[in-house]
This record gives C-alpha cells, structure tokens and sequence, in this order.
C-alpha cells in the first residue's frame, strides 16, 4: 500500500463539501432568526422595560421610559406578521438596529469582528503550535514520561473552567511577573494572554490526538517499512509519518473549533477583550434581541466558515477521504 | 467491560479490549468513590446546605467542618456533597437524553438512507453550527432558573455529535458482509443492531460521553457566569464555581473542592478508556 | 529537491499565522516608544487609566453622559461640592422670582467648546431643550418652557420646584457643541466644555481623553495629561489591574478584592459613603403583605449586622434606618434603629394568624406564606445579599423564591402589579437634594423604586411641601423631613438592608485621589503623578 503522496485532491469532493457548508450556513441563519424571534415574544418580563433599562441605566429607568420604547419599537404587533417580517429581515442581510445603543447591528459586529478575528487565529495559531508538537513528540515513545506529564496536564486542562485557566494565567504573568498586561486591548501584549487560554484549552485535546495518531503510525506497516528501507527516524517523519499524523488532527480541528467559539465568549468577558462574544454576553444580559442575533449569526457562520476551510485543508492532506468526511 | 465477539472488516474499527488493566481498575475505584459520594454523602453529612450563619462566613477547615464554612456561612462539605449528587446527575442526564435519541437516529439514517438521511444530516450540521453555549442561553431564557430548560438545552446541543458519529460508523458496519449475511438469514433490525452494531459503536460512544459529562458541568458554569444559571441557594458544582471565585485569595480550598471534585470525576472517565484508542 | 508535502504544508500554515499577525502589529501604533516604568502591563508613563464596570451604551446623553462627565470632557450648569452645595460652573449666577415660577440662570462669557466654537446662549438652549424633551430628571420638574433672554436661560415653570438648579447638575443635562449633533438631533461626537477632550471613542469599552489647551474655566491644580477609561465587567479583572499596575483608579471593586488589596503593597483604597441603600421594595398592596404586621416581621429577622460584615466585609453598613449618615439632612440620629429579632419575628406572623406548618413554613386559611423576591446583577452583591435574606425569611417560616433577571424587571414588575418583593440598590444622591428622587419614589401612585402599592396620606404631602416650600422656615422644613423620616421607619413600604460605601483603589503613582460622593466626577483633573 503506497503512503499519501502529493496527488492533486479530489476537487470534486471539495465542491461537494462546499456545497453542504454553504447549505449548512443558510440552515444556521434561519435556525438562529426563528430562535430569537421567538425569544422576543417569550422572554418573561418585558421587553419594553429591559431595552429601557439597558438603554438608560438602572437608576434612570421608569415607566415612562418604557412606554416611549414600546412606541418606539412596535413591540405590540401580532406574532404572525411579525415572523414574516423577520425572515424577509434576515434573508435581505437586514440585521436591524441594536434595541440598545440604536446603532446598526451591522456597523456593530463590523467593529467587534476583527478583534474577535484576530484572537481565534492567534489561539489557533498557538495550539497548533504547541498541541500537535508535544503530541507527536509523545507518541514516540509512549508510556515514557512524556506521555505520561501530557496525559495529566492534558486532563487537568480539559477540567478546568476557563475562567480559572485564565485567573491562573493573569495571576502568574501579570501580577507576579509583570510582563503582560491583565486586560483590555490596546497595551502591548493585550493578545497574548487570552490567544494562550483558549489555545491551551485546545492544545490539551489537540496533543492526546496527535500523541494517538503517531502511535498509530509508528505501529504501522508503511512506517515499519520506511525503516527498513534505511530511512533514519527522523527522515521517515518528515517524509511518510507527519502527513498521516496531520490527517486526523485537521479533522479533529472541525471539533476544536466549537471549543473555540464558545471559549471566545467567556475569555473576551474575563479579559475585557471587546470581540463578538463579549457582545454576545453583554447582548444577553441586555435582552438586546437583534444584537444576539447578529453575534450568534456572525459566530455561527464564522464556525462554518472555518469548517469549510478545515475540510479543503483535509482534501489536501488526505485524498483519501475526500474533502468533508470529519471524523 | 466485557463485549461480545463481533469481528470488524475495516481497519477504521479496533477490537474492544478484553480485559480491564490497571489503569481501568483505577478509574472505576474512582467513579466508583465519587458515586458513592454523590449518592450517600448528603445523607452522611447530614447539615443542610442552605442553613446560613453569617457569623462563621468563610471559616477555615476544621475537624468538625472539614472544608469549613461559604461566604454566607453555610457548610462547604454539604454543599458539595449536594452539589455532586445534582451536577453529576444532571450532566448524566444531559449525556444520556443526548446519546439516545442521538444514537437511535444515527441508526435510522444509517438504516433508512435517502433523504431522510440527508434531511437528518443537514438539520444535525446547521444544530452543530450554533454555539451549545447560544442554544442553552436561549432555551433558559425562557424560564430562567428551571432545570428542564438546561436539561434540554445542553442535549440538543449535544446529540450532534452522537448522531453523526453512530450514522459514520453504521454505514460502514452496514454495508459489512457479517450484517449482509445476517440480513439475508431474515434476522430483524432489532438483532442486527444489537449484535453487530451496538458492540462497535459503544466504545466510540463512550469516548463520546466522557467529554460530554464534563461539558455539561462547565456548560452550567459558563450559564452560571453569565448569569442564567440555577437559582439561590441551589448548591451546583458549576454555579459554585462561579459563585466561589472571588474568594479565591482568602479561601483557595472553596474553590478547589468543585473544581477537584470535577477533575477526578474526569480524570476516573478518562482512565476507563482502552489504552490504545484512536482519537 | 522540492521539499515534500508535509513540510510544505507545514510552512504554508505557518506563512499563514505570520501574515495573519502582521495586520495586528500594524494597528498597534499608538503607544509605540513610550518610556514605560514599569516593564510592560503598566500603560505609557504618563496616561492615568481609569476602569469600572460601566459601559457606554451610546453617545446620548441620557445614556452614557455620566461616563463623559465623570472624565470631565462634558460640564453642565452647575455642579455640587463633596457637601451638595452649590457650585458654579457654565452658569455664574441664578435667582428665582417671587412666586417661584420663573427662574434665570446667567452664562458665562467666554468659554469654548472643544472644537473651538464659542458657548453661545442659543447652544446651550437647544441641549436643554433637547433633555427637557426626552425621559429624564428634567421631567420632574414641570418645567413648561425654556428661553433665552439677553444671554441668560429663562425657566418657566408650571408650579414652584425648589430643587431646580439641582437637576441642572445631573450629567443628562451636558452642554454638548451644536457640531456634536447630527441633522437629526443624535448625538454623533461628545464636543464639550471641561478641562478634558475626547482624542478617540471605541464604543462600548473605552476612550481616550487629553488635556484641552483652550479651557477656560477653574484652575487646574493638578497635572494629568492624558487619561483613558476601560470598561472591564469583572470585578475579579478590576482588581488584577490594579495588582499588575496597569489601572491607576478602580472602581465598584467587590468585598473579597477589597480585603485583597488592602495588603497589598501596589495600591491605596479610598472609601466613601455614598447616599445609597440597599433594601427590601414590597408591594404593599399584595394581600400577603399589606399587613404591617407582615412587613415588620420581615424586617425583624434582617441580620443587618450580619450581612454586612460577612457579605459586605463593613460592619458598619448595617442600615439603622433608609437614609444612610452621608445624607445629612435626611438622616435622623434619634430615630429608634431597625434591629434584628427573630423571635419577635414569629411572635408577630403568629399574631398576624399565619401558624407554622410541617415544612416549616407558615400558612393561614390554606394559603402559604410565599413569596418572590426579584433582584438583578448588575450589582454584584446583590444576588448574594438576595440569598441570605431567602435563608433569613425561611427561618421565620416564609418561603422565598429568588428570582435573579435583569435591572428592569423591577419597573416593569411595579407596573404590572407583579412585583412581590424586589431587592434594590437606590442612589438617593442621584440628584444632590433628595426631594424630587423621594417625590418619585413616594408620589402617590408610588415609584418604580419606591414604594409599591402603600396608601399613606401623610408623606407624599410632605414632600410636595418640601419641594415647593421656599419660603417654609428651616426649622419646619426639618420637621417635615424627620416626619418623613419617621413614618417611613413605621409603615416599612421600603424595608431597608444596608447602606454603600464605595471603594476606589488607586495605584501607587498617583497623588490627590478622592471619591466624589455624588459619583459626578473621577476629579482626576487633581490627580498628578507622584
């Protein structure tokens, strides 16, 4: 059986997976309109006075308030109707003006995506790094001790809240060394230390994969036969190990990715890092239906997106599997 | 664990171990020990976990009290036994109405194919799109407070995974020539799954549950975090968590105890697996 | 060679991740070769940073004005010393005529907007105009037109409110530049008249302000160049800032961080108690509680002591009465104090005819003793407090159901008759003379966080009195508010837990820090760097 070699992927395949993301993107977009549509008529309480309140501050809200945002937004009409005017909201890309800031959702998102963009690429960038590394450099000798601290870390990470990963981190980078900044988003390094809890979060499953993966090669015939064939250890890496050790890590990306999203959402609150899932938390707390809307809308398209982009790299990794066929 | 004999045609699919190792033995002493906890330690300890005194807020661990007294001065070890007993069955709960629907319709699909396996596949993937953390948000925000919006929220959002999983594999299986010939013998759906499915998929699952056990109780903290978790004085080892982290100069031990509790409750999980599992 | 696959993909990957980094570098240029003193968390050596909790929702005015007014971009007319006197500030001088119908307030010349445009009479007409028209404190007032006439604002008004200049100071009621609006009357840039301007505004965390060259009103004593403010929602977050010396002034820090940083070695708290009480809103008008008796039983099992050493970490927060010390003329050192009794508690539910059941909790003629208390987040303590009074009640036989949503589910509550019990934060000082909150919380149809439901013939008289009375005596005007005091402490619309005090930690570079009682300010116009 010949080892993976560089043969052009099946672009077929590629366009089929494509074609289903994109099928997947608009299946999401309605799912989450009708969702919060929903949440407008079944909130307990009122909306009025929530809107008021986040809009005003608590000590200013009164009645009165109130009642001028019930006029204001319409919040009376019968259900049915208003249904209709959702989807045909939501399908023209109208995502509506936020209930509390009265700014367009749209110009909203459009400012808080690119922090958020930036932070997942830099926590993926970091876990791919340091995961998928000491994973193959663990799967060499399994059972050695190296296998056996990542094995631990690994589970100690996986249990532990993010909140908590990232309170030890602060604590120990920047109160006691002082060398990176504990919150906000324009000091040097502000990045770095919410990119690295979410990235050791992902690293932690990243690592047993691939520690899993090269285990599976090395007991492997084609590897065995590499060997033999006079090929030192580290040429028969390089040449036939990585690439089907990088298969199923790929493929284990798509899973990652939902720790990643909702990761987002709690590391940005803790660190006051201003991206979509700080708005998200801020949206829900507000009852800022449109806001909820677009965030979860932008997250949920984002994960496709990435997805997407998972499974063409898997296309060209393994053509074997054809694009789209995640574990 | 033992699993009947069913031989596996394809390299995708190992055999199920046959005998319990060490390391099994030890992660079922563990769960075992945290059950034991869950189930009788609120019995054995016997303090009600909501009786405050204010006075002995955030006393230290004593022989009396071996974690000492909350923030509002209520027994930790109550709570915490509380709390296991209902953390740990929600999560199991959660697992469960997530892995049995999910499974059943993996089979069906697999089983049926045609659209009604595509229709299935899509409504699973665009599910799989939103954030669990969003669908369970949405469903509390209903009736905040409740458990049944938390119970169902954390299984919708999980069920994808199952589903998806058990369909990947049973196609496979399926198209066997072990099911091919059992078919042909006239032996019903009912059997072949049990016999030729279920052996397979199981570990798989298993694999899966685990992750999901502890999902579930961070998904209840990450709610508690944002502030639609359980209602006072509820003891849940998530909200706890929340709840106990500013205190976590002046009394460490408060937090540590859900969150220890939690790690060796993943820790038993993930030594019950075979040792030389595939991701 | 052509490398193979793997490790071109490898480095295809990596390629990717530097490019990807690069946009990131490239934002970054502000604070680009500063000298820092401390390595690398703390900010540029001389930009204050101020965090709190507060974000801003919006440019309004009525929104987030009192974000900007604190960082003193934005001035009204008047504004008050740390006593509630008085003071002037866009405006030198104000009478009121006889009848108290009609009030001037003359400007003064030659001030300048940041923008550089003049404060003209018309500009701050049309920012008036512009509160007087939206939901606000200027509502209170029955203001019935505002003009100019020859260079001072005219208020006419529907009937005598002595507190006028007082809701002049609320920050709502900012002078804003006639270039800050929009041609639809939105407010699109913050133009105003401090000492500071906004050099940029990312919404909602945090902006930046700098010292503006052309301000022409007090002497500045101190020497705070530029400052930023950053919205953080943790108080955790806060607090680490503070320890890794990277904010200057924390705000709404939560008791264990207070214990925290009073041994720590990198900041100094300051404390301050503000006109704020926490308490017990009851909807008197509910078949379960409209019994005084009930009201009172409550009240007695409240450990008020209690709750604020364990859970506040101050003992001396325990509110005696609804108005805290800080409120000095509404405070009354001789009432006799709220205390705690559980015993008597039961006595009362017991003469009230509520008998004690099975579970422990009471019922008369098949209905149990249960009720809802609501309350929010946004102010950290106060689900915890919310708790411990949950447990309190129990002990007493009620059953209580803690319902934690959001800060407007009280009004909302209130309107709709729903409300059974809400736990609320109230801030008497929200305008620096009491009356007109307390005329909107004691009116008589109640307030949304007032009283609920409570037919007293007495105290809405008393305060339309006051809020009218110019010409009452002091001394009247003082048995007026005792009475109030008093009537309030008796009938329990209210039933109050504890009172506030605010805690600011400042880090150690800077010197002058203050809290202002009335929250109106941050004062780092009087900060300088140690």
């Amino acid at each position: 059986m010949t080892t993976i070699s560089s043969r052009a992927p099946a672009w077929r395949g590629i366009a089929t997976a494509l074609a289903q993301r994109l099928l997947q993107a608009v299946l999401v977009a309605l799912l989450v309109g009708t969702l919060c549509f929903f949440m407008t008529r079944m909130l307990p309480g009122d909306m009025a006075y929530r809107i008021a309140a986040g809009r005003y501050g608590y000590d200013m809200v009164t009645s009165a308030a109130a009642e001028a945002v019930r006029l204001e937004l319409g919040l009376d009409r019968p259900w049915l109707a208003a249904l209709g005017d959702w989807w045909q909201r939501l399908l023209q890309l109208d995502l509506g003006v936020s209930q509390v800031t009265a700014e367009p959702v749209m110009v909203e998102i459009e400012r808080q995506l690119w922090p958020t963009l930036r932070l997942s690429v830099l926590a993926m960038f970091l876990s791919l790094l340091v995961g998928p590394l000491l994973g193959v450099l663990a799967g060499l000798k399994p059972g050695g001790l190296l296998d056996r601290v990542t094995l631990a870390v690994s589970v100690v990470l996986r249990a532990l809240p993010s909140f908590l990963l990232g309170l030890v981190l602060v604590l120990v980078f920047s109160v006691k060394l002082g060398i990176l900044p504990a919150a906000g988003h324009d000091d040097h390094g502000s990045i770095v230390l919410p990119a690295l809890t979410l990235a050791l979060g992902m690293a932690a499953v990243s690592c047993r994969v691939a520690r899993d993966a090269m285990v599976q090669v090395r007991g492997s015939a084609y590897f065995a036969f590499a060997l033999t064939k006079g090929l030192s250890m580290r040429q028969a890496l390089l040449r036939h190990g990585l690439r089907n050790v990088a298969a199923p890590v790929i493929a284990y990306l798509g899973v990652q990715l939902v720790y990643l999203v909702e990761g987002v959402v709690l590391v940005e609150t803790i660190f006051a890092w201003p991206g979509i899932g700080h708005a998200l938390v801020h949206a829900i707390f507000g009852r800022d239906v449109p806001m909820i809307q677009g965030t979860a809308l932008v997250l949920g398209l984002m994960f496709v997106l990435f997805n997407a982009l998972v499974d063409t790299a898997c296309a060209f990794i393994d053509p074997r599997r054809g694009a789209g066929h995640a574990a | 664990m033992t699993t009947a004999y069913s031989p596996s045609s394809d390299l995708v699919l190992d055999e199920a171990p046959r005998r319990l190792g060490r390391a099994q033995r030890a992660g079922i002493a563990l769960l075992v020990v945290i059950a034991l906890f869950a189930l009788f330690g609120p019995w054995l300890v016997g303090i009600d976990p909501a009786r405050q005194q204010l006075e002995r807020f955030l006393e230290a661990p004593s022989l009396a009290h071996p974690l000492g007294f909350d923030q509002l001065g209520r027994s930790m070890l109550a709570r915490l036994a509380h709390g296991a007993r209902l953390s740990l069955s929600l999560a199991a709960i959660s697992v469960l109405s997530a892995a049995i629907p999910g499974t059943l319709l993996g089979l069906l699909a697999a089983w049926r194919g045609g659209w009604l396996e595509r229709v299935l596949a899509a409504f699973a993937d665009a599910v799989l799109a939103l954030p669990g953390l969003l669908l369970v948000l949405l469903l509390t925000a209903f009736t905040p407070g409740g458990f049944w919006p938390l119970y169902v929220g954390i299984s919708l959002a999980l069920w994808v995974e199952y589903f998806r999983v058990v369909r990947a594999a049973s196609r496979i299986l399926l198209a066997s020539p072990h099911v091919e010939a059992a078919r042909l013998l006239g032996f019903g759906p009912v059997h072949i799954v049990r016999r030729h499915l279920l052996p397979e998929l199981l570990p798989r699952l298993f694999t899966l549950m685990r992750f999901g056990f502890a999902g579930a109780v961070l998904a209840m903290s990450a709610l508690g975090f944002v502030g639609v978790g359980l209602q006072p004085p509820t003891p849940e080892l998530g909200v706890m968590m929340i709840e106990l982290l500013p205190y976590y100069g002046e009394a460490p031990w408060l937090i540590g105890a859900p969150v220890l509790l939690l790690f060796l409750t993943l820790l038993g999980l993930l030594l019950l697996a075979p040792e030389r599992e595939a991701a | 060679m052509r490398r193979p696959a793997p490790v071109r993909f490898r480095r295809a990957l990596l390629a990717a991740a530097g490019t990807a980094l690069l946009p990131w570098h490239a934002a970054r240029a502000d604070d680009r070769g500063q000298p820092h003193s401390h390595v690398f968390t703390a900010a540029a050596a001389d930009v204050l940073t101020v965090v709190g909790p507060w974000e801003m929702t919006g440019l309004d005015p009525s929104r987030a004005g009192y974000m900007f007014a604190r960082m003193e971009v934005v001035e009204t007319l008047l504004d008050v010393d740390g006593r509630g006197r008085l003071q002037i500030r866009l405006a030198t001088r104000w009478q009121v005529s006889a009848d108290g119908l009609e009030w001037r307030f003359t400007l003064r010349s030659n001030r300048r907007y940041h923008d550089g445009t003049e404060v003209t009479p018309e500009s701050v007409l049309a920012c008036l105009r512009r509160a007087h028209g939206r939901p606000g404190v200027l509502s209170m007032a029955g203001i019935r037109s505002i003009a100019v006439d020859s260079g001072a604002i005219v208020f006419t008004m529907a009937r005598p409110f002595a507190p006028l200049p007082y809701l002049l100071t609320h920050s709502s009621v900012q002078i804003l530049a006639p270039a800050s609006f929009d041609a639809r009357g939105n407010v699109v840039k913050i133009i105003g008249t401090g000492p500071f301007r906004i050099t940029s505004l990312s919404l909602p965390q945090q902006f930046n302000v700098e010292r503006f060259a052309g301000y022409g009103g007090l002497p500045i004593p101190g020497l705070v160049q530029r400052a930023r403010y950053i919205s953080v929602a943790r108080a955790e977050t806060r607090t680490l800032l503070v320890e890794s010396g990277q904010a200057d002034l924390a705000f709404s820090l939560d008791p264990p961080s207070i214990r925290r940083l009073q041994r720590s070695p990198k900041a100094v708290l300051l404390a301050e108690m503000l006109p704020r009480t926490t308490f017990i809103k009851l909807n008197s008008g509910h078949p379960l509680l409209a019994d005084v008796r009930v009201r009172r039983a409550i009240s007695l099992c409240v450990e008020r002591q209690g709750i604020a050493r364990a859970l506040l970490r101050d003992p001396d927060l325990g509110a005696t009465q609804l108005f805290p010390p800080s409120m000095r003329a509404w405070h009354d050192p001789s009432l006799p104090p709220l205390r705690t009794d559980p015993l008597a508690a039961r006595t009362l539910l017991e003469q009230a005819g509520w008998r004690l059941g099975a579970d422990g909790i009471r019922s008369r003629a098949g209905t149990r003793l249960a009720l809802t208390l609501t309350t929010f987040v946004d102010r950290p303590e106060l689900p915890l407090i919310a708790t411990a009074l949950q447990e309190e009640m129990r002990q007493i036989g009620i059953a209580v159901r803690v319902v934690i949503g959001n800060s407007s589910d009280i009004p909302a509550g209130h309107r709709s008759g729903a409300l059974q019990m809400g736990l609320v934060a109230r801030n008497f000082g929200n305008l620096p003379d009491p009356v007109a909150t307390l005329l909107q919380d004691f009116g008589p149809e109640g307030g949304d966080w007032g009283a609920m439901g409570w037919r007293n013939g007495e105290v809405p008289g008393l305060l339309q009195r006051l809020a009218s009375g110019t010409q009452a005596p002091p001394a009247q005007q003082q048995a007026d508010r005792a009475r109030v005091a008093a009537v309030l402490q008796s009938e329990l619309p209210l039933i109050p837990v504890v009172w506030y005090r605010q805690v600011c930690a400042t880090s150690l570079r800077i010197d002058g820090a203050s809290i202002d009682p009335y929250e109106r300010s941050y004062r780092i116009s009087q900060l300088s760097w140690k």
